[in-house]
């Protein structure tokens, strides 16, 4: 049956194809991140997602957990966030709306240039999604008291 | 300071960041590949089309939007490349899925840090269902 041999092959290549699409992305990626961190760069992306801490209403201290998570992804920003707060860096209600920010929007540089190289718009993606969180988290921020106060 | 060793790093992340996407693409492409000839797949988009059509998808859309929210994105990737999508098409499932995606293992974490798992399960499939309207709109 050559039909089932020419639906095999598509499948394989096919899906071959669509990694080696990805990798040429994601592998370059990787490389230029782990230069980044030894490069300090973070620091100062940090201080550019200062006002983002003004806006949401958290802590300053907030930036660098914000940072990580936004660049390399939730489990990292989540195990930043973890850390800060046993140290006592980090209040509750900051917490709270960091990890509310990131779950909406993280690892945003691989999962925009992911989509990107399957032909889905980086632009319009990266926007919404980092307007969408930032709108989010400040409506709650307003709506949450602040928890400390509380206690 | 840049030495040899980070490059090195970047190099095995990239590596392994690769072959933990080929582990998950190339299965999903294979399988909804068979899917596509077997006419299944057909029959799949013909259930979830009335739900698709409020996001302007067609109802095979429905593949990678599940797969990428109970497994991960590498997986929507699979799927989304191996059935026939424009480019909107493309850019309303990437946003979708960039707020709802690999479910059960991301709200375990952020159930480790304290958040409540129904506050981030309505948060992030009401943005997708909700951008996704839009967008369709819009767009």
């Amino acid at each position: 049956m050559l039909d089932i041999m020419a639906i095999i092959s598509d499948g394989i290549g096919g899906g071959l194809k669509s990694v080696l699409n990805i990798a040429i992305i994601v592998f370059p990626l990787m490389i230029i991140m782990e230069i980044a961190k030894d490069l300090n760069i973070l620091d100062k992306i940090s201080d550019f997602c200062k006002p983002l801490t003004k806006w949401m209403g958290v802590s300053k201290e907030s930036a660098f957990p914000l940072t990580i998570g936004l660049v390399f992804g939730l489990a990292y920003g989540a195990g930043i966030i973890i850390q800060s707060a046993k140290e006592g860096n980090l209040d509750k209600r900051s917490l709270i709306l960091v990890s509310i920010f990131l779950v909406c929007c993280h690892a945003v540089i691989e999962d925009t240039l992911i989509f990107v190289a399957v032909g889905a718009n980086g632009f319009f993606l990266l926007t919404i999604r980092l307007l969408t969180a930032l709108v989010l988290t400040i409506l709650i921020s307003k709506k949450l008291p602040s928890l400390d106060k509380e206690k | 300071m840049i030495t040899a060793n980070t490059i090195k790093r970047g190099a095995k992340n990239g590596l392994n960041t690769v072959i933990e996407l080929a582990k998950v693409i190339i299965p999903v492409y294979f399988v909804v590949t068979i899917l596509k000839h077997t006419q299944v797949l057909d029959y799949i988009a013909t259930i979830f089309e009335p739900l698709m059509k409020g996001f302007g998808l067609p109802g095979e859309a429905a593949v990678p939007l599940v797969l990428g929210n109970v497994l991960n994105i590498y997986a929507a990737i699979g799927a989304i490349t191996s059935i026939t999508l424009s480019a909107k098409q493309i850019t309303i499932i990437a946003v979708m899925l960039s707020f709802s995606h690999t479910l059960p293992v991301e709200t375990a974490v952020s159930k480790k840090v304290g958040v409540s798992v129904a506050l981030v399960l309505v948060i992030r499939i009401g943005l997708a269902i909700i951008s996704g309207l839009v967008l369709n709109l819009v767009i």
